[in-house]
């Protein structure tokens, strides 16, 4: 059932990106984004990343995108005429979706594609089994771990997010 | 740029360079490369032009492509593998992955076509930066991990771009897409004894450096970005045709200069290996690269271009850029051939 789940999950994810590639318009392609962004956490979902799921939907969709769908609203235009029309952008889509549907079938006839389709190690940051003293969620030990011994880590991510802030004020001032 | 900014930004970049090259955890390394990376974006964009903005997307999209491969080969590893070790690669995939993902960020053919692109679009301090410091990072990664790079591919990808970076160079006359595509070609000579001597490739490395830096701030004494006024040199700071000459011939690889050195040691080591066709071709292609420094030398320091009479006058202006520094990578890309039994100190 779980493999189901997310088989279908992976079909979507990747239309998400079919039509975010195929639509030229930052906002819808915004909203292919946020399609394969939140089917993409409700696949870690499956896989037992209940926490970090949900820190991806929040964070990712609910702030990231809030933000990038607000700047392209007021920057850029909404329907850009780079490609030459709306029929060949349909046609992209539709190719894609083609594509995607002729490499399910062969995954799906071909045995062989074990890692694809099979989804090896389903559900596997559920537990943690330490021995004696029963199971932990293994997520919770990664999160606990990053705070105590991995604190460089953490150190240099933050330090990465605010030279991201610094680099992105520089770049966009002008002079 | 703000003074505290640029520090900051430099720091930056140096702590990613020097967290890729001291971790052996792959996802150090991997965020490493994006510091770096990011760090460099308002680097390239100093002066604010269209052209140096598209410098800098090109830059910024295929670093983010390459960086985002890289994390592609090292997922599959840990799959395959379970561990996040650097040198303990067994993956034929992951390892193919990778490599590829860094000869992109190296800029080695057929991923070579951002570097002219990129290197002509900004200003000269930048591309010093670009074209030196921004090497040391992927190359220090295909040193950890030489034992399990396919060799086939690597060494295809390396003549590739010997010839791509010999061919591409011909019929420049900016200099700085001329510096890029001999720096294609030198990346070439670098990964092409990876495999079979990583040291070698660091002695190549050491000298590339030293050549393109020296080559570097030759131009930026009179900020010059074309032939055309590096012809114009000999009226403002006579010497400096001479040393251009020297230096292009070095890197050329021309015996009695330093520049010949590391191609010398390169080509011994590949015959050594019984890889007989290789450094042939390699040599000669090599001769691309030497006949479009020759061009650029010759149009310098040979032939008195034609010039207006008011040009002629520029050697009454006294030069205001000092670089300190210049006469010592001179000597040391040009002269430092008889210390080769020094090499002796690498192994």
């Amino acid at each position: 059932m779980m493999t189901y789940a997310v088989f279908i999950l992976s079909i979507i994810f990747v239309i998400g990106f079919v039509s975010f590639s195929s639509k030229p318009s930052p906002i819808y392609g915004g909203l292919g984004l946020i399609v394969s962004g939140g089917v993409g956490c409700m696949i870690v979902l499956n896989f037992g990343g209940s926490f970090l799921g949900l820190m991806v939907f929040l964070i990712y969709l609910g702030g990231m995108m809030v933000v990038f769908g607000y700047t392209t609203a007021m920057a850029t235009e909404q329907y850009p005429e780079v490609w030459v029309s709306n029929k060949t952008v349909l046609g992209a889509f539709i190719f894609g979706l083609v594509v995607e549907i002729s490499m399910v079938v062969c995954v799906l006839e071909g045995e062989e594609v074990d890692f694809i389709f099979k989804f090896n190690g389903l559900g596997d940051w559920v537990i943690y089994d330490t021995g004696d003293s029963g199971f932990f969620s293994e997520e919770a030990m990664g999160i606990a771990a990053l705070y105590s011994y991995g604190t460089w880590l953490v150190i240099i991510t933050g330090w990465s997010l605010f030279i991201g802030v610094v680099v992105i004020m520089e770049v966009t001032r002008g002079n | 740029m703000n003074p505290l900014i640029l520090g900051i930004i430099l720091l930056t970049i140096m702590a990613g360079t020097l967290i890729v090259m001291i971790s052996s955890h792959w996802l150090f390394i991997w965020i490493g490369f994006e510091m770096n990376m990011l760090a460099t974006i308002p680097i390239l964009m100093k002066n604010f032009s269209p052209r140096s903005i598209e410098a800098s997307t090109k830059y910024f999209l295929t670093q983010a492509t390459a960086s985002m491969l890289l994390m592609l080969g090292v997922i599959i590893n840990l799959l395959y593998s379970g561990q996040w070790t650097t040198t303990k690669m067994f993956n034929q995939t992951s390892s193919i992955i990778i490599t590829t993902a860094l000869t992109m960020k190296l800029g080695l053919a057929p991923f070579h076509f951002w570097v002219p692109e990129v290197t002509q679009g900004i200003p000269l301090m930048s591309g010093l930066i670009l074209l030196t410091w921004q090497k040391l990072a992927p190359l220090s990664v295909l040193y950890q991990i030489a034992p399990s790079i396919n060799l086939n591919m690597l060494l295809t990808m390396s003549l590739l771009s010997i010839m791509v970076g010999g061919w591409g160079g011909l019929n420049q006359t900016q200099l700085r897409k001329i510096m890029a595509y001999s720096s294609i070609g030198h990346m070439g000579w670098m990964t092409a004894i990876m495999v079979y001597n990583p040291t070698m490739a660091m002695l190549y490395l050491l000298m590339y450096l030293t050549m393109t830096l020296t080559m570097f701030m030759l131009f930026m004494i009179n900020s010059t970005t074309t032939l055309l006024s590096l012809s114009h040199t000999w009226n403002k700071t006579p010497i400096i045709t001479m040393i251009v000459l020297t230096v292009m011939m070095s890197m050329g690889g021309l015996p009695p200069l330093s520049g010949f050195m590391p191609k010398w040691m390169i080509i011994q080591e590949l015959t050594k290996n019984d890889n007989i066709i290789l450094p042939t071709l390699m040599a000669m292609m090599a001769l691309l690269n030497l006949y479009f420094y020759m061009r650029l030398a010759y149009s310098t320091a040979l032939t008195m271009f034609p010039s207006s009479n008011n040009m002629k006058m520029k050697w009454q202006f006294e030069g205001t850029k000092r670089m300190t520094s210049l006469p010592i990578m001179i000597v040391l890309s040009t002269m430092i051939l008889p210390l080769t039994p020094m090499l002796s100190v690498l192994y």
